[in-house]
């Protein structure tokens, strides 16, 4: 079946069975290789995108759901000033040893601080619950959400 | 071959439902993971596939004259938790299911026609006497959300049938909630309770209770309740109440947790709110 939608600013039309999982078409279709799989069953979160720019496991998303909404990863999500601002905040704090949650942990700490740009520690720890990390330790990646919200992701 | 049907609207997913008997499917969150094969493999469902997600129009929570809150089918957890017309005690439960990722996907009606056991949003509702109502080409129907989970993973839907919305009665009580699971986030539930009370002048006036992962569907007993409606505050023995569930529950071992923990933490948890009742109403 054709389906549409709009990834990273641009349409895209693909001819795929609807149940695909969007961590699929991005990854194996659109050759976009940043959103990682994980787990495979919405547990850990290495899969986020966002979707009309609410944070969704792409892992349990069939493509047919996402149909004309805007999916962001985090290919897309380099080119704005607010990707900066975090990128920066986790380098300073050590928020990325391996980086495979990365991608996932930059897309989850910008949909919190656009929805709540001044969020206290534990709206952070909450808002980046379903994000797991096996290297950090998580302090880490709290403090540089802080620090990205201190110095504002300007939207 | 499956068919992929995504309708642009309810009647034509109800025409649909009315000739393919079909997986209706939301936000996926756990059919997604049912049917899970391997990575970059096309997940397997064996028959035809309703996507509802985005049906607009069972998109909502409304309130009526009687003060009954309507939350349609297709509304998702977040938006049911942002509702200013939902009470605090759904979006205490809703809070602690999963992840913030899942409850921006999963609905409220997927958790309960997907009834499984360790369902949580599906304790609140069963305690509310909340009723779903069911829709297709030939009408509507309603059911409660207790008599329509049949046992694991069944429900009373007919295969022309999908849910339209939730109806919450409305209720004022006190209430005391526990969600016990490995972590504070993504965890499935080992145990949850929850308990509700009214009491005026030291009388109860209402008393409710029900568990959660602790037996095929949620337990909640009508006849043990309205043994303590009526009466005072001061009567509650505790150990009485205790006595009476500890034979309703049936907690099964298996991956997470075995039987002997489970009932003994579903029991504590109930003397828990049993004392804090006596406390708060100084009985």
């Amino acid at each position: 079946m054709e389906i549409s939608f709009i990834l990273n600013n641009k349409k895209v039309t693909i001819d795929v069975t609807p149940s695909m999982r969007l961590l699929d078409v991005i990854r194996e279709e659109l050759h976009l290789t940043g959103t990682k799989e994980g787990c495979g069953e919405g547990e850990c979160g290495a899969c986020t995108v966002l979707v009309n720019g609410e944070p969704y496991n792409s892992c349990l998303t069939p493509v047919a759901n996402v149909i004309d909404k805007e999916v962001m990863t985090v290919e897309g999500f380099r080119e704005t000033k607010a990707y900066r601002v975090i990128a920066d905040a986790f380098a300073n704090q050590g928020g990325s040893q391996c980086g495979f949650c990365t991608p996932g942990m930059i897309l989850a700490s910008y949909a919190v601080l656009k929805k709540n740009p001044h969020p206290t520690e534990e709206e952070i720890r909450e808002a980046l619950s379903g994000n797991l990390c096996r290297c950090t330790g998580y302090n880490s990646i709290v403090n540089a959400v802080m620090l990205a919200s201190k110095k504002g992701i300007e939207l | 071959m499956i068919q992929h049907f995504i309708p642009s609207n309810l009647n034509e997913a109800l025409e649909t439902l009315s000739k393919h008997n079909c997986f209706i499917l939301a936000g996926g969150t756990d059919l997604m993971v049912q049917k899970h094969v391997s990575t970059g493999v096309l997940p397997h469902f064996e028959k035809d596939i309703l996507y509802v997600m985005d049906l607009k129009e069972l998109d909502y929570v409304n309130l009526d004259s009687d003060k009954n809150i309507h939350i349609g089918a297709s509304t998702r957890f977040i938006e049911i938790e942002e509702s200013p017309l939902v009470p605090e005690i759904y979006k205490k439960v809703i809070r602690e299911i999963a992840s913030p990722n899942i409850r921006n996907m999963a609905t409220m009606a997927g958790n309960i026609a997907n009834a499984s056991p360790a369902g949580d949003s599906i304790v609140p509702l069963v305690l509310n006497d909340a009723d779903v109502v069911l829709v297709s080409v030939n009408g509507e129907r309603t059911v409660s959300v207790n008599d329509f989970i049949l046992g694991v993973r069944k429900i009373d839907r007919k295969p022309d049938e999908m849910i339209k919305e939730i109806v919450l009665k409305p209720q004022e009580l006190n209430y005391f909630y526990k969600k016990v699971g490995s972590r504070k986030a993504e965890s499935i539930t080992k145990v949850s309770f929850l308990g509700a009370y009214r009491v005026e002048d030291g009388i109860i006036k209402d008393f409710r209770v029900a568990f959660g992962s602790v037996a095929i569907k949620v337990v909640r007993n009508t006849k043990v309740e309205k043994k303590y409606i009526g009466k005072s505050v001061k009567e509650l023995k505790v150990n009485q109440v205790v006595q009476d569930y500890a034979k309703l529950i049936a907690p099964i071992t298996d991956q997470r947790s075995n039987k002997e923990y489970r009932h003994k933490v579903a029991m504590n948890l109930l003397k828990k709110f049993l004392v804090d009742l006596k406390g708060e109403t100084n009985e």
